[in-house]
């Protein structure tokens, strides 16, 4: 509450994000997971830089029911402003030309935050996406985004050591986290990798499966997958 | 406007439909409009999605990644497969096209993904695209049988038509008419004859005059006819007198299919039909045929009553496609290959018979054997002739000449009726028209003791199918007596043994078949999987090598391992694996040859990893994984020598 006054008195903020606020005012974890909506998003970036990388495209998709609507896809490429689109591209399957011709990032987020809705967002890694959306918004909008936040690399973490316990006692920490690795491990549909969509769809997939599989499958209420996830103090507000 | 929100057709579903039927028949506008309506749900292992006559399913599920399997579940709790559906099936189909409950229980086997489609988009694409509606009638028209079939237990009544698969899915107690009509065994024959007459059926049980519930015996027509009216039997006598002791019995759960095997093996045709103890009924062959049109049993029979040799040729040409029939109809590999072992034996005897006729009676008894996967009543389509000759040892040289010229004059005619009716020389002459496999029993018997006594690796291998040698025609007391010898003789070799053992274990499961592909590295196979040799010959080699240790006078693989177990030399629990496994792998074999044969190929043993679904591919490797514990046995057993 204090931090979302202190930003608030800060600067009058955008239109999109006042209703973005709104709807997270009597925001409540009791609910059943299959009360509440989740978008799945994953950004591409120009590095990884907090001070001068930026979003260079948004994929998102949403989950009603715990199930996820192939037809609700959100997906956009965003001009950078710092960085020259030429040398943006190495990582990712998008050409200089599609980030020259795409909108700004003030054109961008209003939409995104109008797909978002008031579901929750979901990420792997959800901290790095986290930051740098809320850069742009702070920037571009003037405040930060007010949906919570679902890391699906903690969900990852707690259904593999909650495996690990049940069948030897102890957990091997050197495993892998990555997207592409415990896509793998799951056996779930591959999506092709370095594309926000596709991999938002990805995460999106391996949500799924976590939700379902957490505790046996045991877990009703998102205040229970984030206690699976033991991910409680990172709710994410930021 | 930028941003590419909302409702695009997403590619990945799109991908997906226009690759399975009969999706892929759908022109792209509309293909795209299908897949916008699609949802994605995940489903753990485990999780029960349908329950029969209780879910109302709300959408058509398209499994993705994954699998489940479908079953029934009776009044009673007996739990009946159905199938297994793997990537690319559908679920739910059927009783969204009939607008009923689910008609069958589905649960998840594997982690499953599915693709969801409203039930009304799907009715939508049911009613508009012509192509549609037609693959899934023609798909259901087993499924809907199965449905009746139900229905149909449940209301406990008969029904008849053109179900040709009431054969694998009825049950007996479900074609039984009325209550068993019996008679207390000290009626006369008169009055029992009346009964019959009154009832209008041509067999009767008798009871116990103490206990009607004691079932005592059977009288049929026949009795009536050979042993009254021919033997003019007074009619005033006991009926008791007249009737058959033992009851066949097949218990009221059995198939229809068993029971037509059982009727077919024993040469009984009335089997009293057995619940909880108690004879609830008479099934007869002629009520099984009922059920079935072009039949195995009308096969049999006809093959039975061909009075000429060059009549038996057109008939064993059906014999592959009854077998088509009865995979298609869904029979266990295990019973298929029953059935074409009935069926070629009934050729092999009638053909013999009348050899018999048209050469004169044999000097001396004599008993034609089959080896091999004959020997193991392990056919698929046309296998290769493996047969011999072995008879009673001449008493002088006069009789040992007399007994060469019949045998080979004898067998000569008989290898190339074979081949007229479709049976392949065997490439390596193992036939019983190559003297050295033609000989009289102490021939028979010094090979025997030869191969065991000082084994040569070499060599082994290819005289192990004359250890897997069953009576095929003639004086089986002579292969008996040869088996008993075997028996006798090689339980007390252990070198042997180990040596045999030694060659299982040489053949390596191909475990790691799934990745790193253990599969035929050149040739025309190449990147095939030689189901025989790597899968199924693992099994026949660890069941021989144990049957000959512990004296199991069976040679049929399946029932080798089942005595093995019954006796306690290898655990249930390995049985139970061994024979899933096995089981599944003969029917890959079938399904396989079946497939070439109606490409119009050769019918061969390479199958193509890429081809088959994951749950075939998981099935495959467990069972890959039971021959790496019959190795175990074997290491353990042999480990001292």
């Amino acid at each position: 509450m204090s931090l979302r006054d202190i930003f608030f008195s800060f600067r009058k903020p955008h239109p999109a994000l006042e209703k973005n606020r709104e709807l997270f005012n009597d925001f409540s974890q009791g609910g059943l997971l299959t009360d509440y909506h989740f978008v799945v998003f994953d950004t591409e970036l120009t590095g990884l830089n907090k001070r001068k990388d930026e979003i260079i495209s948004i994929g998102a998709v949403r989950i009603v029911n715990l199930q996820i609507e192939l037809s609700q896809t959100f997906h956009c490429y965003v001009r950078p402003k710092n960085i020259d689109p030429n040398e943006a591209t190495l990582v990712h399957r998008i050409t200089p030309e599609q980030l020259r011709h795409a909108p700004s990032i003030e054109e961008v987020l209003p939409e995104f935050l109008d797909f978002c809705g008031d579901a929750l967002l979901v990420g792997h890694f959800v901290s790095i996406d986290m930051y740098f959306l809320n850069k742009a918004s702070r920037k571009a909008l003037g405040g930060m985004v007010s949906n919570p936040s679902v890391d699906t690399m903690r969900l990852a973490r707690g259904f593999k050591e909650g495996q690990c316990i049940d069948h030897f006692g102890g957990c091997d920490q050197s495993e892998s986290f990555n997207l592409d690795d415990l896509s793998e491990e799951f056996n779930l549909p591959r999506f092709k990798p370095h594309d926000a969509l596709e991999d938002a769809l990805q995460t999106a997939y391996l949500f799924l499966f976590l939700a379902k599989k957490l505790k046996h499958g045991g877990i009703r209420t998102l205040k229970e997958l984030y206690l699976a996830g033991r991910i409680l103090g990172l709710m994410g507000r930021g | 406007m930028s941003a590419d929100i909302h409702s695009v057709a997403p590619e990945v579903v799109v991908e997906f439909l226009s690759g399975i039927m009969p999706f892929d028949e759908l022109d792209d506008e509309v293909l795209h409009e299908v897949a916008r309506h699609v949802r994605v749900d995940f489903f753990p292992k485990g999780t029960r999605l349908f329950t029969a006559g209780v879910t109302d399913p709300t959408h058509l599920y398209l499994i993705q990644r994954g699998g489940v399997k479908s079953f029934l579940t009776d009044d009673e709790g007996e739990v009946t497969l159905k199938d297994y559906r793997g990537e690319g099936s559908y679920i739910g189909a059927l009783p969204i096209i009939r607008g009923t409950k689910a008609n069958l229980d589905i649960e998840m086997v594997e982690d499953t993904f599915c693709f969801l489609l409203p039930r009304e988009v799907f009715l939508d694409l049911i009613n508009r695209q012509p192509g549609f509606a037609q693959y899934y009638l023609k798909s259901f028209s087993e499924k809907i049988v199965n449905t009746a079939y139900t229905e149909l237990r449940r209301h406990r009544m008969t029904r008849r038509g053109d179900e040709e698969m009431y054969l694998f899915t009825m049950q007996v107690g479900d074609i039984i008419k009325a209550t068993p009509r019996k008679i207390a065994s000290n009626a006369s024959i008169q009055e029992s004859a009346r009964a019959m007459a009154d009832y209008r059926i041509g067999s009767l049980l008798i009871y116990d005059p103490a206990d009607d519930e004691n079932i005592v015996g059977i009288i049929t027509d026949r009795d009536l006819r050979n042993k009254v009216i021919a033997a003019g039997l007074d009619y005033k006598e006991s009926v008791s007198r007249i009737m058959t002791i033992d009851v066949a019995t097949v218990l009221s759960k059995s198939t229809c299919f068993d029971a037509l095997l059982k009727m077919m093996s024993t040469g009984i045709h009335h089997l009293a039909v057995e619940r909880k103890g108690r004879i609830i009924g008479i099934v007869t062959s002629h009520d099984i045929m009922l059920l079935q049109g072009t039949s195995p049993y009308s096969l049999f029979k006809e093959i039975g009553k061909q009075r000429r040799i060059q009549g038996l040729y057109p008939l064993s040409q059906k014999i592959p496609d009854i077998i088509r029939n009865l995979i298609k109809e869904g029979a266990k590999a295990g019973n298929i290959a029953r059935m074409i072992s009935l069926l070629n034996d009934q050729i092999l005897e009638r053909m013999l018979t009348l050899l018999e006729e048209e050469l004169g009676p044999p000097p001396v008894d004599y008993c034609w054997l089959l080896l091999g996967s004959e020997g193991r009543r392990e056919q698929t389509f046309k296998t290769d002739q493996d047969n011999a000759i072995i008879y009673v040892d001449p008493k002088d040289d006069a009789e040992a000449k007399v007994a060469h010229e019949y045998f080979s004059t004898f067998a000569d005619k008989a290898i190339d009726h074979l081949v007229n009716c479709g049976y392949p020389l065997c490439p390596g002459e193992i036939m019983a028209r190559n003297p050295k496999w033609c000989q009289p029993v102490s021939v028979w018997k010094d090979y025997f003791a030869n191969w065991i006594g000082t084994p040569d690796p070499e060599e082994l291998l290819h005289v192990t199918i004359f250890f897997d040698f069953r009576s095929g025609f003639g004086k089986s007391a002579l292969a008996d007596d040869l088996r008993k010898y075997l028996n006798e003789l090689s339980s007390r070799q252990e070198i042997y043994l180990l040596h045999l053992a030694r060659e299982c274990m040489g053949v390596r499961a191909p475990l790691s078949f799934f990745k790193s592909f253990i599969v035929n590295k050149d040739g025309e196979h190449r990147n095939k999987l030689d189901i025989k040799t790597k899968g199924l010959t693992p099994f026949v080699n660890f069941a021989r090598v144990l049957a000959l240790k512990y004296g199991v006078r069976e040679t049929n693989t399946l029932s080798r391992l089942h005595v093995l177990s019954e006796e306690g030399h290898i655990s249930e629990e390995l049985w139970a694996s061994a024979h899933e496994a096995y089981e599944m792998q003969m029917q890959l074999r079938l399904l396989h040859q079946l497939a070439q044969i109606e490409e119009g190929t050769l019918p061969d043993n390479y199958i193509d990893p890429a081809q088959l679904s994951d749950l075939e591919k998981k099935m495959l490797k467990e069972s890959f994984e039971v021959v790496e514990r019959l190795h175990g046995v074997l290491k353990t057993l042999f480990a001292a020598g």
